[in-house]
Parts: structure tokens; sequence; C-alpha cells
């Protein structure tokens, strides 16, 4: 049917081509005049938390009836501080992934999932849950997270409720060896005060790749106030433009780098003395194992010369105590080497030798808010445990994180029943695979809480979806820091499917259905209620602010008692002697070494992609898409020698399998190593974007765990990597 | 009336896309279609090496090509010497497309209007920042009025000695980059 006049912006209409994008994009395409004339009105904000990635930054959630606009950062927020990453930006979309689960599904004995309704579900997981229990006891049952608020405060209370110790998280892929080095050595994990920092060094820690805003805007600060930045890594990574040096290391020797320059400081006497006799025990061991590291000896471990390790040591010195190592989370020594823990310890003691703990521009333990509880009397609080944990014999990692990795191999030797698994993938990201996968089929239940089919949902005996982050509200948040802070998730745009069920009423709804309902009698607002009447914040003044910062800084210049047995630095740890391994940091060899024809593969993290989760949202993967950044790096000169060119597809080939990618020919990589990162290789089915784009590291790796630090020691990984079609 | 223009110090830039993201957010743009642009410019041997992040979009030039290509002045500059495209006029032809020697033109596939960065100009009217700068987690982008030569923008310009890209192609283009 023809119309007598078609203007032209019609005609244009008709004629350009249409794409079905409406439903994955926010609000659609918009001129300017619409954009102008629509925001004066319909506009709403809400403030809530993001959940692109484990920071969880305040965000202003703008929405125009009901559906999401955009997202800008919350300017109170401690770590997004007014700024939001790109994937602050475009995880926000996920509400609207066509990939989105929208009901409860049950594998049926086709191995097919099937819907079944949440009641059912619920009886179903209950009665299962509990037959398992009796029949083998409550410590068979582990619960795995990426921890957010809501799983954080409902796990724990329901391994508390049925009986069972076995939390676990996804640190034995993150932070493990450095928290296992750190906590053990100085107690805890404190963050580095980048802002007022004279002297910022990075092992592998790159602001540029795992991003969180706030600490970009302090690294900013800090450069604007002339401190010097130095990366350490095998790759120049996207900090780049902030570093006045790049020591490109050999990958998996950082510990020899910091061993050497701690030697320097103690042999030229150049450590903060006073603060290492008055809080500090074990140090003359110390000092005497420290000897034999000399800058000669870790330039031919590491390639950096002895007169740079001498004149960084020199220098970090000079403006002690502000200056410092940054803590870093995976890095070069969160779970990376078989060495890493003691990376972690060499680290934190070489802080602690330059006197910065509790520093201005040093090394500042955060203070967290001291919430409330609720009221026992009406609702009473389930013991925790004091069964063993199934994974007892890592003596020295945090029952706060857990090891994770080892599941696959508890449940084949019928030591794990049954998993619940909330928001993150332990198949995709956890390990190898392929072993994570038979281990997790041992399992007589296994429930995912999820949003979309991750590799994990398909071991899964019962998927249960939740609401996507915008559409939930969520347990309250207590946020640590050089202020505490107290921050909220909720609702901002409409639910997308009716038939998603928030995390909190899962639990509440199986615990019920096991006869323990009495555990969580009460709704998620009074329990944040609750949390906050201590601090005198009514929940309404919450809702409206969204993010609340405490008005309780920690006090800089005083060393705190250290969560250390002797409340010291312990430069001599007993806890290690007593778990059969060194009481004093020493020189570790990575497990693997490359040699002339191979590489060690090695991973990072890229600044628009979190986990694996990310790679299957439109936003991120076009960005992707648009600059070919699944592709593996390698060393111009490596390539060059073996006739590869940029662009060039490769086989990457280690001991487990093969893998095929297109490569990116860089200068910016140490010649031992390729690079690829890490957000890739999906293989659920149903992750219908990502799905086959790229590879994962993972897919490389070994069984192994590292006995000291429980991690999958990601960069042990050896590869050969030649021309596809030659 | 004001001149607006914007500073990028690419020294605080670390290709983060959430300016890229952003902007799609902000102009409902779909996933495939965006207005800023990065460059990563490697340069020295291993390994003495220096990486430059290059963030690009219209540059919103006083002598602006794309406007005076542009058959049906669709392409116009507001009296704040912001460049716009009318959408009621833009057919599409393109000749936008070719002239812009920064690649800064975008098809829109969902109207077929050719589209560009807009210094945000609905959030600029209400004294908002564009939604770019008010996201860069570096602090790498500064915007505000050239010709106040007390704004925050005509003094970092002096200061960082920020220059406009390519400025011999004689665009005079009103963002000026610190290298």
């Amino acid at each position: 049917m023809f119309r007598n006049q078609i203007s032209r912006r019609t005609f244009l209409k008709a004629s350009a081509a249409t794409t079905a994008l409406a439903s994955i994009g926010t609000i659609g395409f918009n001129s300017w005049q619409t954009l102008y004339a629509e925001n004066k009105e319909n506009v709403s904000i809400t403030p809530s938390l993001c959940n692109a990635c484990s920071s969880k930054c305040g965000i202003l959630v703008h929405s125009k009836e009901g559906r999401l606009w955009k997202v800008e950062g919350h300017p109170d927020h401690p770590f997004s501080k007014g700024k939001i990453c790109a994937r602050g930006h475009g995880v926000a979309t996920l509400a609207y992934s066509p990939d989105r689960i929208t009901q409860p599904l049950k594998k049926t004995e086709d191995g097919q999932f099937a819907p079944i309704t949440w009641e059912e579900a619920y009886q179903e997981i209950g009665t299962k849950l509990n037959q398992i229990i009796k029949k083998d006891g409550p410590d068979k049952v582990v619960f795995v997270e990426d921890p957010r608020p809501t799983g954080k405060f409902y796990g724990p209370r329901f391994l508390a409720a049925i009986g069972s110790p076995n939390y676990f998280n996804h640190l034995v892929v993150c932070s493990n060896a450095r928290d296992t080095g750190f906590i053990h050595t100085i107690g805890g994990v404190p963050g580095a005060d980048i802002a007022n920092s004279k002297y910022i060094m990075f092992i592998g820690r790159s602001y540029g790749d795992g991003l969180r805003p706030a600490s970009v805007q302090a690294l900013a600060k800090a450069k604007d106030n002339k401190a010097k930045v130095v990366l350490v890594d095998p790759r120049l990574n996207n900090t780049a433009p902030f570093a006045d040096e790049w020591l490109s290391i050999r990958p998996g020797t950082d510990l020899a780098f910091v061993l050497a320059m701690s030697n320097v400081l103690i042999k030229e006497e150049l450590y903060d003395k006073e603060f290492i006799s008055n809080y500090s025990v074990g140090f003359e061991d110390y000092a005497k194992e420290i000897e034999k590291y000399t800058p000669e000896w870790a330039e031919k471990i590491s390639g950096i010369s002895k007169e740079t390790i001498i004149r960084i040591a020199r220098e970090m010195a000079s403006v002690k105590p502000m200056a410092v190592i940054e803590q870093s989370w995976r890095g070069a020594f969160g779970s990376t080497y078989a060495n890493s823990v003691d990376t972690g310890r060499a680290v934190a003691l070489f802080n602690a030798l330059l006197g910065n703990l509790q520093q201005k521009g040093g090394f500042t333990f955060p203070k967290a808010p001291k919430l409330g509880t609720l009221d026992p009397l009406k609702h009473p609080e389930p013991a925790k445990s004091k069964l063993p944990r199934v994974d007892a014999e890592f003596h020295l990692v945090s029952k706060g994180a857990g090891v994770a990795s080892v599941i696959p191999q508890k449940a084949m030797e019928g030591k794990v029943k049954a998993a619940i698994i909330i928001q993150t993938n332990p198949v995709r990201g956890y390990g190898n695979p392929q072993h994570m996968m038979e281990g997790l089929e041992k399992l007589e239940l296994m429930v995912v809480i999820d949003v979309q089919m991750s590799e994990t949902t398909l071991v899964a005996d019962y998927v249960l979806p939740e609401p996507s982050y915008l559409e939930r509200d969520d347990v309250l948040e207590g946020l640590p820091g050089g202020k505490p802070a107290v921050c909220l998730r909720q609702k901002a745009i409409d639910l997308v499917h009716p038939d998603t069920v928030p995390a909190d009423k899962i639990f509440t709804e199986i615990a019920k259905a096991m006869g323990l309902g009495q555990y969580f009698n009460f709704t998620v607002d009074e329990l944040n209620q609750a949390m906050l009447a201590p601090l005198g914040i009514a929940l309404t003044e919450m809702k409206k602010k969204g993010t609340i910062v405490l008005n309780d800084p920690i006090k800089l210049g005083q060393v705190p008692q250290l969560k250390t047995p002797s409340g010291k630095v312990e430069f001599y740890n007993e806890s290690f002697a007593k778990a059969g391994f060194w009481p004093i940091v020493k020189w570790v060899e990575p497990k693997v070494m490359p040699d002339q024809d191979s590489f060690r593969l090695i991973t990072g993290k890229q600044s628009y992609h979190t986990h694996a989760y990310t790679a299957n949202l439109p936003y991120m993967l076009q960005i992707t898409k648009d600059y070919q950044s699944e592709r593996l790096w390698i060393n111009k000169q490596r390539a060059d020698q073996m006739g590869l060119k940029d662009g060039d597809l490769v086989e990457v080939e280690s001991s487990i399998t093969k893998s095929q990618v297109k490569i990116k020919v860089t200068e910016r990589l140490h010649p031992e190593c390729v690079y690829v990162p890490s957000p890739y290789g999906n293989f659920s089915e149903h992750l219908h974007l990502a799905n086959g784009v790229g590879f994962s590291y993972m897919d490389h790796i070994p069984v192994q765990v590292d006995p000291i630090g429980g991690t999958s020691m990601i960069h042990e990984i050896i590869v050969k990597v030649r021309k596809v079609g030659v | 009336m004001a001149r607006y223009g914007m500073l990028i110090d690419t020294t605080k830039c670390v290709a983060c896309f959430g300016c890229r993201v952003a902007c799609q957010m902000q102009n409902g743009l779909p996933p495939e279609e965006a207005f800023i642009h990065i460059y990563e410019l490697e340069k020295g041997t291993y390994p003495n090496v220096n990486l430059q992040i290059v963030p690009v979009q219209c540059q919103h030039c006083d002598n602006a090509p794309c406007e005076k290509n542009c058959p049906t002045g669709a392409t116009y500059t507001t009296k704040d010497g912001i460049v716009l495209v009318d959408e009621n006029k833009c057919i599409g032809c393109k000749y936008c497309v070719v002239s812009c020697p920064y690649q800064a033109r975008v098809v829109s596939h969902e109207t077929g209007v050719v589209e560009k960065c807009r210094f945000c100009v609905e959030e600029v009217a209400q004294g908002k920042q564009p939604i770019c700068v008010a996201t860069c987690v570096g602090g790498a982008r500064l915007f505000g009025d050239l010709d106040d030569p007390n704004s925050e923008i005509s003094k970092a310009i002096v200061t960082k000695k920020a220059v406009p890209l390519r400025s011999d192609l004689g665009t005079r283009s009103k963002i000026f980059y610190v290298r």
C-alpha cells in the first residue's frame, strides 16, 4: 500500500537494512532531537550496584518506562567515584540478552533440559539434599560462588543450616596464592594508597585491563603528583600510558626479582629499621636467607639487569614509606605459578621492609563497617558446622575461599555428593574443563543458579534462573575501605522474565522444603534493616542514596595489631613450618619452563570483559570483533623467526589439547611466552554469540593444584605454535 | 554563545572503551555502531616499546569538510560550534563519510541517517558534560568553551601543549590531543 506522500525520512527508514536489534539494545537509536525531548521527562534514576565484575561499583541506573536507558557511575561509591567502565555500561544490557534462562529447568533422563515449576524444583532439591545428608552426612554438600551480596549471606547461612562446612569461591583461579602469602606474613591483604604514593610498582597487575574506575582515577592523581610508575610484566599491558618504565620480566621469575630487591634493601641497610624492630618477628632468619639472592643471581633468572634491580630498590627506598608494590589480584602471583605463594610472601615482606604498613602512600588495611545482625530471638541463627572441610589438606588456604578446583576429584572419590553453584562458572573458569565436567557429573545433585546457560549449567541437574542484577533487590553490601561504606543493589528496571526468582527466595524455599525454614524466616528488606540498624541509617534513606560512605576513616601513621599469631609482621612463618613447608620465603622454581621451540602460555584480563560471562553480550563482544582482540599475542622477533605474520591462523598445542586462533604480532611481549586474553573460549551451545570465539588457556591446563596456595597455577602451561595449513 | 571543544590526554587513556559503550547507551546505538574508535599505536622494538592510545570521534571541525560536502544542508554547525546532523534533511548519500578525514561518520542501519558524535548536545544543554567525558575513568577528557580563556579546557590546552589531529588538513578541528 502506497501513501501519496512519503517523506524523505520515511523513505530512508523503509529502505535501510533493518536488523532485529531492538531486543538486545537498550531503548533503540535516537536522534539527538528525540533524546532532548524525551529526557526532559520520563527518565527515572535509581541508585544501585553494578554486577559486571567483582568490584560491584555504585551506579545510577537511568530508565525510561521501566526499560534501561543508560548507567552512570555513582558519585559517592568508593570504587566508581562517578565513573563507570565499558562493562558497567554494556553488561547492564544483560537483562535483555536473548540467551537468558527464563524458567527453571531440570535435566531429564535423555540429558536434555525440560521446564519444571519452581515448587517442583524446591521440593525435589530439598528432598534430595535431605536424602544425601541423611545417607552420607551434611559435609557431602558444597556451595560455590563468586561472592555477591545475596550469595555471600545466604550461601554460608544455608550451609550452616544443613551442617556443612564446605564453602568455596572463585579465588582458586584468582588470588588464593597471594592471599595465602599475605595473610600468613602480614595478617591480611591491604590496599595500596596509590593516589598518595610516590613510587608504585605493579607486578603483573594492570589497572588498565583488570579495571576498577577509582583505581585508574587514583593512578592518574598519583601521576599528576609526579609519582613514578614501574610495570613488571612479560607483557606491556594497557596501564602502559601511565608507566615510566616497563620491565619485561621472564614469566614465572617475579619472585627472584623481588627477593633480589629485598637483598639490596638489607645489604645496603635501606630498609625501615625502626619499623622492623618494633613490628616484626624472625627478621634475622629472613635476612640470612635473603643473602644469597643477589641482583647478579636474579639477573640470570629473571632477565632484569642487576643494575636495574639495584637502582629500583634504591629509588623505592629513597621515598619510603610512600613507595609500594601494589598488592594485585590474580596478576603474576594470584593463582599463577608454582612459586606464587612465595612471591606473595616476598611482596608483602618487601613492603614491610619499606615500613609502609598503614602509612600514607603505602599499604593500608581497610576498615569494614560494623553491620548489625538479625535478632536471634526472632530469627534463630544456625550454628556453623564443626565438621572438617573436604579440602582440609590445604592447611594454609583461607577457609573463606577454599580450593574449589578439587571438587571434581572429591566427587569422583565420593567425598562430595551435592553442589549448589551460584553465578559462577567453574567448568569454564576454574581448571581443566574436561576434568571439571567429568567430576561434577559424578554428583548425585548439582544445582546451578544463573542468568544464562553457562558451561557449568550443562552438567547441572537443576538450573534455576535469577533476574539479572538490574531487575532485583539484593542483600546490603558492607564495603571495607579507607572510609567504610554501605551500598545497596536494588531493582532499577522492570522484570524482563516473570518466571525468574532472586537467590534469597530460592535458598529460603529450598530450606523450607527441607524443614529448615526457621532459619530463613525474614525478607531481604528485614535483613537489610537489621544490618543497617547500628549505623543509624534507615532502609528508606539507604534506598534513596544507594551508597553511603561512613565518616569513620582509618588512622594513617599508626601500625595496627596485625592478624598474625604474633600480631606482627612474620618474616618467619610458624604456620608454614607446621603445614610441612618452608617457614622462610625462598626461591622456588616455576613448575615448567619452555625450551627454544616452545612458549609459556600466559593470560590476562581485558577491560571490557569479565571472567567467561560477558563474551556473550553484544556490546562487549562487538569490541572484541572490531579490534580482533581474541587473538593470541606473539613476540615479533619470534614470529619473524617462525615465518608468522600478523593475522595468521595458528594452532596452539599443549600436552592436553590443540586450539586454533589468529595471532597478533607485537613488540609488547616477552619472547618466551604467548599471551591469550582470558575472556574467551565459551563452548556452551546456548551462548550463541560467544560460542566459538577465541580459546581459553583453561583448555590447555593440566589437572594440577598448588599444594600450598591451592591454585590452578594458570601460567604453568607449555605450548607449541605453528601456522595452520603449512 | 560558546565554542565547545574537547581535550583528550592520551597519557591517561588505557583503552577501557568506557567512552565508546557509554556513548552507545546514551544514543541508543546498536552494538556494531560506535561513534568512538580507539587506536593503539605501538612504537619501538622489544623491549624498548611505547604504547599510545588515541580515541577518535567527530572532531567538530570549525571548517568541517562533511558540512561543506553535504548536498542537503543536513550537516550544520550550531551557534555553539557543535557539528550536528538534521535527520530530516539527511538523504544517506554518504558524501560526508568519504569526506571526513577522521573516519568519524557512522551509517545508522536503523534509520539510514549518517550519524556521528554530537558532543551530547542534549546533555550539554542541561549544563552537563558529554557522557564520554563524564565516564572517563582516567580523567583523560575535558570539555568546555574554547572561546573562554579562563575555562579549564582553554588553560589545559596551553599548559599541556595539546594539539588537534592533523592540523595540516585545515579542518580547524576542536578536539585537542595531549600526546
